[in-house]
């Protein structure tokens, strides 16, 4: 799997504890970094920072679905932007989930596990349809 | 008509002397035709008789005496008494009947002849006599009659003279007046007297085409004289059922110009020659009549009609005398009592269409507040068929000259004590008269006689319009007048408020523009005033799609962005109003709202992110830490462990600028006024800086010359450069060199601090320094912030009376400099 943010401690608590569940752990501090391992490493997973250095999160999904090599790796956002219109925005791109900083990495482990799993047995749009309360959490700004 | 009923009453008056006197002259002639002859031939006994020629002589005498005092009858007996008495005593032979010559029966028949004829000279003289007297009793009479009804000034005095002083005038027992009534269908008895007083019981009113003597007077102005009651009956058989011993009687009509207004009735006590001579003193009598009522009409006519105009002149100047049409009303309502109404109350409609007594007026104030209570108890039924809802609704007047009992028994909707006080009012005439001006029923007024006064006529009711016409133009100039003052007060208002205030007419033009919207939406009022808003107004297009409301509604508030003069941010509040002459727009400049509202929204946004990363970091960590299902390497754990000390270290940082930014706010902060070492503080702030500075920044600190001690607060400088010093390494994320010089710069001492990283944009400059305010995410790489830093800064230094400001160029770093003031 691969996490984008360029916050370092993000990406220290995902390599932690993801790499517990007996993911490999790949990282990107930015944008650009993120697309290049996508296209060459082609991870299970993205967990994708929004707001990033040189190319934000919202380009970055993108460009994954505008490229054939990376349109079918599924990705879920991991953010600190908490309002309503990014998450439909999210939604819109085509995203898993859209997770809320501060968020439990620990629990987090297992859930991207599963989902990892689920997509394997192919079942990416039926978990996009289910809309699981664990990848959507509801406390979002009003702002 | 029942004018033959057998008289029971007694003739009085002259008539009655007249007769009187008549009969005991008869009686003194027949006492002069016996007792005239007696004491002459009494004279016989006497010793010296006197000669024949002076027996012949008194006892002619005595038959004049006899004829003028007795008449005929009286004058043929004393003529026949004298002839024996001369031929008895006085001829000879004496005491012998029969004369003793042919030359003495010449004597005494001679005598005889010239008794006839004295006799017969006296009777005629006195037959003319008593003509002449009784010619001027009839002018006597007349004249009476005359002057009587030339006194009269109201029909009652007119119908007395004529019946009293006619009566007796035309010799008759009784007599009666009819007059036709308004409606010229209907013959009323208006005045009677000699009559039983059941007489007309049943018959004060007829209708003009019944078969009675008086309507056919009047329909065909035709008179009868009847001679006796057969005659009567044999002319109109409906009366012959009606007793009494045969009279006459005489009807006729009473005219004026050819018009009938009436009939008059004699009814006499006997049988009657009705000559020429009565025929012509009845007609006289009642052309007389018919005159008088005629020049008491006109008279009272001309009166009420003066009385009419004055009333009207009167109320017209009340009317005009006073906007506080209420008041004025209420002084009308007493005005018209008791001349025009017993009773007279206004109505009027108050704002919420539901009806007020305004006024009640009566003679009498105690009735007055009696009917208020009245009126309060038993408040008007809305529904009723009549009344004044009704004419309020039909806009039309009612005029009811004959209450009828059946209309105040439906007034009292079945109350038995409404009813019997409505009864003992004794109303009797009524006119409602709605007050309408421009289409619209302002309150009636309500105008009600009692049986003292007379009826209704059409020409009440002409006025009555009439005052209603004027008294509701008068409220309607009052409500006008105040209305437009109010306007006036309300534009003398508009001018005054911060609310801008735009009015368009129905066909879309600007009637009025206040001062406030003329400002906030960059207009001269009086280039707009008239024109279409759309060709006058720039913004105006705008305002109108978002604002127009639908007739009879209302639209917004909407806040719009305008296009402010010198292309700045606008925003304003616009709210659309259509009523019945046009729209009018309320507007307000929200511009100061809506930066506050996005300065706030801007903050939970910032504040939001920014929180939320190191608190991210720190739950994160705290919670790999205690993981118990796996052992963490102790390398990571220590990671973690630092991670969790930087990071709340972040987040402490974050909430002290935001309590700080919140205390700048609101003022509660207050700075520490001291002397200090400017240079040694700059060195310690490079010196905390080199702690975690990263290692492809360079970091130094130039100082070329002396800097004098500076007067603030260090601290707060202190933070200050910290922040800038921060600002520099973080936006150099390439790496490169952050140098901080020191100089003196007048009476300020200068600090620079340079990098040669991102750079800001020239139009930039003055926004950076703005509450919350963050650089486009693209030109920032991702550099994050709460925007608050150079906010802080820039207040923090110029609460020390100093100065900042920034040179920059995209892509060439920037240079921050701080001007602190010397101490002095």
């Amino acid at each position: 799997m691969l996490v984008a943010d360029d916050e370092p401690p993000i990406r220290l608590l995902c390599e932690v504890n993801l790499s517990l569940a007996g993911m490999e752990v790949l990282q990107a501090s930015d944008g650009e970094e993120a697309l290049a391992a996508a296209r060459s490493q082609a991870p299970d997973i993205i967990l994708l920072d929004l707001m990033m250095p040189r190319v934000d999160g919202w380009t970055v999904a993108q460009k994954l679905a505008e490229d054939e090599r990376t349109s079918g790796i599924p990705f879920l956002f991991l953010t600190a932007r908490a309002t309503p219109a990014d998450r439909r925005r999210a939604e819109a791109l085509g995203a898993l989930g859209y997770i809320l900083k501060p968020f439990d990495p620990v629990r987090l482990a297992p859930v991207v596990a599963e989902v990892v799993a689920r997509c394997r047995l192919g079942e990416t749009d039926a978990i996009r349809r289910e809309r699981p309360a664990t990848l959507w959490p509801a406390d979002l700004d009003d702002g | 008509m029942a004018a033959a009923q057998p008289g029971r009453q007694k003739e009085r008056g002259t008539t009655g002397n007249f007769s009187s006197l008549r009969r005991s002259s008869t009686a003194l002639g027949w006492a002069a035709a016996v007792i005239g002859p007696a004491i002459i031939s009494s004279l016989d006994l006497l010793a010296n008789r006197p000669s024949p020629r002076i027996i012949g002589f008194l006892l002619l005498l005595a038959v004049a005496l006899a004829a003028n005092l007795g008449g005929f009858w009286p004058g043929l007996f004393a003529t026949l008494l004298a002839t024996v008495t001369l031929d008895f005593f006085y001829t000879p032979p004496r005491h012998d009947i029969v004369p003793g010559t042919g030359d003495e029966f010449a004597g005494v028949a001679l005598f005889f002849v010239v008794a006839v004829l004295i006799s017969q000279l006296f009777v005629r003289r006195r037959a003319v006599q008593r003509e002449s007297e009784a010619a001027t009793a009839r002018a006597n009479r007349l004249q009476r009659v005359t002057a009587r009804l030339a006194e009269a000034m109201t029909p009652q005095a007119v119908l007395d003279a004529v019946v009293t002083e006619g009566v007796e005038a035309a010799e008759a027992r009784a007599g009666a007046i009819g007059l036709l009534a308004a409606d010229g269908e209907t013959v009323e008895i208006v005045a009677a007297r000699g009559y039983d007083s059941d007489a007309f019981s049943g018959w004060e009113t007829f209708p003009l085409s019944s078969e009675t003597p008086m309507a056919e007077a009047i329909r065909d102005r035709e008179s009868f004289f009847f001679d006796t009651t057969a005659e009567r009956d044999a002319r109109f058989p409906s009366m012959a059922g009606i007793q009494g011993p045969s009279h006459g009687l005489a009807i006729l009509p009473l005219l004026v110009e050819g018009r009938a207004i009436g009939g008059i009735a004699f009814t006499f006590r006997t049988e009657v020659e009705f000559d020429d001579h009565r025929r012509a003193l009845k007609a006289t009598l009642a052309q007389q009549a018919a005159q008088a009522l005629e020049r008491v009409r006109l008279y009272q006519a001309e009166r009420a009609l003066r009385e009419r105009m004055t009333f009207l002149a009167d109320a017209s100047e009340l009317l005009g005398s006073s906007l506080d049409y209420e008041a004025t009303l209420t002084q009308l309502a007493r005005l018209a009592v008791p001349g025009m109404a017993t009773w007279c109350a206004i109505d009027i409609v108050v704002p919420d269409g539901s009806v007020r007594r305004l006024a009640v007026a009566h003679e009498d104030p105690a009735r007055v507040a009696w009917a208020e209570r009245l009126g309060e108890e038993y408040p008007p039924d809305p529904d009723a068929p009549m009344g004044v809802h009704n004419v309020l609704r039909t806009q039309t007047a009612e005029f009811v000259p004959e209450i009828p009992q059946e209309l105040l028994e439906q007034a009292a909707r079945g109350d038995e004590r409404l009813l019997r006080i409505v009864r003992e009012l004794g109303l009797r005439s009524a006119i409602t008269v709605p007050l309408v001006a421009r289409g619209r029923a302002l309150g009636a007024v309500t105008l009600i006689r009692d049986d003292t006064a007379p009826r209704y006529t059409e020409l009440d009711l002409d006025l009555a319009s009439e005052l209603a016409r004027r008294a509701a133009a008068a409220i309607d100039n009052a409500t006008l007048y105040r209305e437009a003052e109010r306007r006036g007060n309300a534009s003398r208002a508009l001018a005054h408020v911060d609310d801008g205030v735009v009015l368009l007419d129905e066909e879309g033009a600007v009637v009025s523009i206040n001062p406030a919207a003329a400002r906030i939406l960059s207009v001269d009022e009086s280039a707009v005033v008239g024109e279409d808003p759309a060709a006058t107004i720039p913004s105006w297009a705008a305002i109108e799609q978002n604002a127009r409301p639908d007739p009879g509604r209302t639209r917004g508030p909407v806040a719009l962005p305008l296009l402010a003069e010198g292309g700045g941010e606008q925003w304003i509040s616009v709210s659309g109003v259509a009523f019945g002459d046009g729209i009018v727009y309320a507007l307000r400049d929200v511009t100061e709202e809506r930066l506050l509202e996005r300065d706030r929204s801007d903050f939970v946004a910032t504040a939001s992110h920014e929180l939320r990363t190191p608190l991210a970091a720190v739950l994160g960590a705290v919670k790999t830490i205690r993981r118990t299902d796996v052992t963490i390497d102790p390398e990571q754990r220590e990671a973690l462990m630092e991670m969790i000390d930087r990071e709340a270290e972040r987040l402490s940082g974050i909430v002290g600028q935001i309590l700080l930014a919140g205390q700048l706010d609101s003022g509660r902060l207050h700075l520490a006024v001291e002397q200090f070492d400017p240079v040694a503080l700059t060195r310690s702030v490079v010196d905390s800086a080199e702690l975690h500075l990263p290692a492809d920044i360079d970091l130094r600190i130039l100082v070329p010359g002396d800097v004098p001690p500076v007067a603030g607060d260090a601290n707060q400088l202190r933070q200050v450069l910290t922040n800038l010093v921060d600002n520099a390494v973080k936006y150099s994320p390439q790496g490169g060199e952050v140098e901080l010089r020191l100089a003196r710069n007048g009476q300020f001492a200068r600090i620079e601090v340079s990098d040669n990283g991102l750079g800001i944009p020239g139009d930039e400059h003055e926004r950076i320094f703005e509450k919350f305010y963050r650089l486009d995410p693209g030109l920032t790489r991702g550099v994050n912030g709460t925007g608050l830093g150079l906010y802080i800064s820039k207040e923090l230094v110029e609460r020390m009376s100093g100065r900042i400001s920034v040179r920059s160029e995209l892509g060439r770093g920037s240079t921050f400099v701080v001007e602190v003031p010397l101490a002095v």
